[in-house]
């Protein structure tokens, strides 16, 4: 098999879906941010942001916690050691690739 | 690829997003300035200068930095959602060592760059010029890392420049006479004392008005979610 194609076919498919990749690269560049933060700059609906997160979070990369701010809930996500180390091996592996 | 780099600068970008920090530091730069004309124009004793002075600067620097928390804690975490940035062990350090080292070799550079704008008179510490052109630092690291993304905020940029180059253009002797020459000027030269106030308040004003712009624009675009839902 041609070596960048196999190159593609080693990328990790929790990622590389184009949603979670952009929930990933955003949580990637801060320590947390709330749901509401992603929703804003995702533009995607609750429904759909909430079935990536729990995708990322069942594969162990992202870690959801529920807290108050003030009064009102707050969701508050992070990506995990394995998260971050996942997301930097995405990265190099499709710069090998492209 | 450049997507994904995109997308990690985004979080950097949001800091902004209210315009807060320009409107911060815009009321920063006029509030310092404030005091330093205040300080120029009091008797040493006044409660603007000595160690009374320095509790007047870290009041603005306070007021200032809870001010702007507590905004965006009632207005910008409610609408777009809250970030917590990610801390770099010693960040200060390097920020000390990289805004030394710049402030360093700019002044070199400039000390050949506008030999013919200089007063020569023996006084080294007399020249309008270079201490109005270091501070064109500043809005480079402006278009980089704010108006690089807000293409309207590339004027502001503009305007600070002109505000520089206008300042090192002005005879000195005017430049000297902003800074007076009482008190807190009598171990500096007044020139670039003058050249240094005129840069903080004509910044901060610029600052403010771009913050303010932004902060309006924020305002009107984005709705608490409860709003925005109904």
């Amino acid at each position: 098999m041609n070596q960048h194609i196999q190159k593609i076919a080693e990328l990790d498919r929790v990622i590389h879906e184009p949603g979670r990749l952009m929930i990933v690269a955003l949580l990637y560049a801060v320590d947390k941010a709330d749901f509401l933060y992603l929703q804003h700059e995702t533009q995607m609906n609750k429904g759909t942001l909430s079935s990536h997160l729990s995708r990322l979070e069942e594969a162990g990369y992202v870690e959801v916690v529920k807290t108050y701010r003030g009064k009102i809930p707050q969701t508050l996500l992070s990506l995990t050691p394995a998260g971050r180390s996942a997301f930097e091996q995405y990265r190099k592996k499709l710069k090998e690739a492209l | 690829m450049d997507k994904i780099e995109g997308l990690l600068q985004r979080p950097k970008l949001y800091d902004n997003i209210d315009g807060l920090g320009e409107l911060g530091l815009g009321l920063f730069g006029l509030g310092w300035g404030l005091l330093e004309y205040l300080q120029t124009r009091s008797p040493l004793r006044s409660i603007w200068n000595g160690w009374r002075g320095n509790v007047w600067f870290w009041l603005i620097i306070a007021v200032i930095y809870y001010g702007t928390r507590a905004l965006k804690k009632r207005i910008t975490y409610p609408r777009t959602g809250f970030v917590e940035y990610r801390k770099r062990k010693n960040a200060w350090l390097y920020a000390l060592v990289l805004g030394g080292a710049t402030a360093l070799l700019m002044a070199w550079c400039v000390r050949f760059a506008a030999r013919s704008h200089w007063d020569i008179d023996g006084s080294h510490l007399g020249m309008t010029t270079p201490v109005a052109l270091v501070a064109l630092a500043f809005p480079v690291f402006y278009v980089l890392h704010i108006a690089g993304a807000v293409r309207w905020k590339l004027a502001m940029a503009a305007a600070m420049a002109i505000c520089s180059v206008a300042i090192a253009m002005l005879p000195a002797g005017v430049v000297g006479a902003v800074a007076g020459s009482t008190s807190a000027v009598a171990t500096l030269d007044e020139r670039s004392f003058g050249a240094w106030m005129l840069t903080i308040v004509l910044y901060g004003a610029i600052l403010l008005t771009s913050g303010a712009i932004s902060f309006v624009l924020y305002l009107r675009h984005t709705q608490p979610p409860a709003q925005a839902s109904a």
